[in-house]
Parts: structure tokens; sequence; C-alpha cells
């Protein structure tokens, strides 16, 4: 009985030891997982983007491109975050929200910065949009809610297109788990207070979407696909509660107002 | 690993024939039950149930058919399991699965020249005790 204890102990070792030496080897490397996977997310980005790009009307005026460039710059930069990989696309839409698609595009509504006070609540939302970008969120939503053998058939050509239309509208109406928004809040207060941009107007905008949410529910698209946005309010003021810096605009008071101009004049 | 020997009796014809097959249901059973690993235990334990009432010899190899499978259900439906939660769920390929497909693949291989190895020299009424599971089909098979 003692020798058989010690020939299955001795087997579950050779198992283990044969997956601990195995494991040294770098596998993503040698089979590319990484370039694949990389080219499977630009796939869908392509997808999805034009899917939107046919059905919605994006606006490519400086007047409105340069001043949402400009913010999305300052962030980045003032957070490392490579700036060149980003699609920043903004449609002429009145519905209040803001989204990713796969491959880094971030598509903003114009409603959405009309809706916005102030430039840094519309910060906050790009922050809170570009922390869910570098943590990946948007893959792993796909993943989870569609999976991966529809999404390398969808770059396949072989998912139908109503298929492609259902996981677009997941992407632009629905929202993350909890966690994954928590996360992505978190970090987007911390990208603020890097870019030396008050976090103070980003729970404000959370608060006044969630007062407002009652009445014009079917507008506030971000806000209803972003649930308890109180308290999501609530932990980003306590998160930067304790931090006191001498905050800075990025964009100057007027062409933050020529920018809502523009874009009320749509 | 693998130990051949004289069994406590000379097994005949139709006993080292039946014996042999327990193996080589295995070895079907792999191959039309992939990727489900429970098919092949599932097909081996029908073959021993089937011959319970076998001959020593008979009952002995296919005990021995059966226990091997049972280290290899555990491996492959993990491995199973992780393979439908990267494609279905929310996991993603990751170095140490890919080490643990490989691990995996060894010792299904090293199972599979085995089986066939076993069941080449029990056809011919050679007995064939294998490490760990030979010992532990004595302790369980008794004549």
């Amino acid at each position: 009985m003692k020798k058989l204890f010690i020939q299955a102990l001795i087997m579950v070792a050779m198992f283990f030891t044969v997956f601990f030496v195995l494991n040294q080897v770098n596998w993503m490397t040698i089979f590319r997982v990484e370039q694949l996977s990389k080219t499977t997310e630009e796939k869908l980005g392509d997808i999805f983007w034009d899917l939107f790009n046919k059905t919605e009307k994006e606006i490519k005026n400086p007047k409105a491109t340069s001043p949402t460039d400009s913010i999305v710059s300052k962030i980045c930069i003032s957070n490392g975050i490579e700036k060149s990989k980003i699609k920043i696309h903004i449609i002429e839409s009145s519905e209040v929200n803001a989204f990713l698609l796969p491959n880094n595009h971030l598509v903003i509504n114009s409603g959405l910065i009309l809706y916005s006070e102030n430039e840094a609540e519309l910060c906050g939302v790009i922050c809170h949009e570009l922390a869910h970008m570098e943590m990946n969120h948007v893959m792993k939503k796909l993943i989870k809610e569609v999976g991966l053998s529809v999404l390398i058939s969808m770059t396949a050509g072989n998912s139908g297109s109503e298929m492609i239309r259902e996981t677009a509208k997941l992407l632009s109406s629905t929202a993350y788990d909890r966690n994954l928004e928590k996360e992505a809040d978190i970090k987007a207060v911390d990208y603020l207070l890097k870019a030396n941009i008050n976090p103070e107007p980003f729970a404000n905008f959370l608060y006044k979407l969630s007062e407002n949410e009652s009445k014009i529910v079917s507008r506030l698209i971000w806000i209803s696909t972003h649930p308890d946005s109180k308290e999501r309010a609530k932990y980003i003021i306590e998160y930067y509660n304790n931090r006191t810096q001498n905050f800075q605009s990025v964009l100057n008071p007027e062409t933050w107002d020529k920018f809502k101009e523009y874009l009320n004049e749509l | 690993m693998i130990t051949t020997g004289k069994f406590v009796y000379e097994p005949g014809e139709h006993e080292a024939e039946k014996s042999s097959n327990s193996y080589l249901m295995s070895l079907i059973a792999v191959i039309a039950g992939l990727p489900l690993p429970i098919i092949n235990l599932i097909a081996t334990l029908i073959f021993y149930m089937g011959n319970r009432k076998g001959t020593y010899f008979v009952r002995w190899h296919c005990m021995q058919a059966l226990l091997s499978q049972f280290s290899l259900l555990l491996m492959n439906s993990f491995g199973f399991w992780w393979t439908v939660s990267i494609i279905f769920g929310s996991e993603s390929i990751t170095n140490n699965f890919i080490a643990y497909f490989i691990t995996v693949f060894i010792f299904n291989m090293a199972d599979l020249i085995a089986t066939i190895y076993t069941a080449i020299e029990t056809r011919k009424g050679i007995h064939v005790s294998w490490w760990f599971y030979g010992d532990l089909t004595n302790l369980i098979c008794k004549p």
C-alpha cells in the first residue's frame, strides 16, 4: 500500500515537473498568439466601425475634431498612453453616449459633448473610456458575451450581418460588468489627476445624469448603460478626496464655447 | 515503466484475445471520443462490466485498462473545460494553457504507446504489468 502511495506521488510529481519545465518556454511568442489576437481585434474594429460609419454621420470638421484631439492628446501624454493608436470618431447624435470599439476606436456622440457643462466633465468620460481601452475590457467583454469562436468567424466573414449588428449594439449600448466599470472609474481618476484635470466635474457629471435619468432616460444612453451612477460618483469622490493639486484646463474657455456652439448648430 | 512476465497461470487463446481487446477498446474509444475525454472511460468501463465474470487473466487486464483511463480522464477533463472556457468564456490563451496542453498531449501519447504495446503482447498471452497501475490492479483484482 505504501509502495502504491509513493508511486502515485511520483506520477503526480512527474506530471507537474513536465508542466513546470514546459511552462518555462515562451509559447506565446513561438505560436505568435498575441499577434494573432491583435489581427483579430484589428479586423473586428474595422468591421464594427464600418457598420457605424454607414449608419451614423461622423463629424470631421476641425472645429469639432481639434478640441477633442487636444483633450485626448493631453490625457495620453500625461499618462504615457500611445496616442497614435487611438482612432477618435465624433458622431452626430443627440444620444448622450460614448463607447469603445475593438482596435482602439473611441466613439463620442455630439450629444454627450453638448451635455457636458465644462471640458473637465468630457475629460472624465474620455478618461473612463481610455481606461477601458488600456485594460483591454472591450475584447474581454466581447469574448464573454459573444464567444471567441463567433468573433473569429466574424473576422473570417462567416457571420451574418444581423449577428454583427447585434454585437455592435452590445458594444455601444450595454455596460461592462460592475467590477470592470469600477476599475475603469478609478483608473480614469488617476488619468485625470496625472493630467492635472479636476476629477470633481466627472463625479458631478455622474450625479447630474443620475438625477436626470428618470426624465429623459431614452437619450441618456451612457448613464442607463452604466448603472448605480450615484454610487460611482461617491466612490470617485472618496478616491480623490484627499489629494490637492493645482488643476489646469486643457482648452481655453473660448475654444470650449466655440466647440459646443459648432456642435449646437449641427 | 512496463514489466512483462508470466501470469499466475498460462492464459488460453480466447483469454489472450479478450484481454487484448480491452486495450483496443480504450484505443478506439480515444479516437471516437475525442474531444470528450469521458467517452474512453465509459467504453472501458462497459467492456470491464461485460467481462467481470470472465477469467482472472481477462478481468485483470480489463481492470488495468480501466484504471489507466482514470488519470487520463482527470487531466483531459481539466484541459477540455479550460479549452471550452477559452472558446466560449472569458478566459484567454496563456502560456500556462499551452504548457498544460503540451503536457497532457505527452502523457496521452505515452499512454497510447503503452496501450498499443500491451494490446500486442497480451494477444500473444504475455502478461504485461504497468508501473503503478499493475500494482493497483493486483490490489483490486483478486483471483
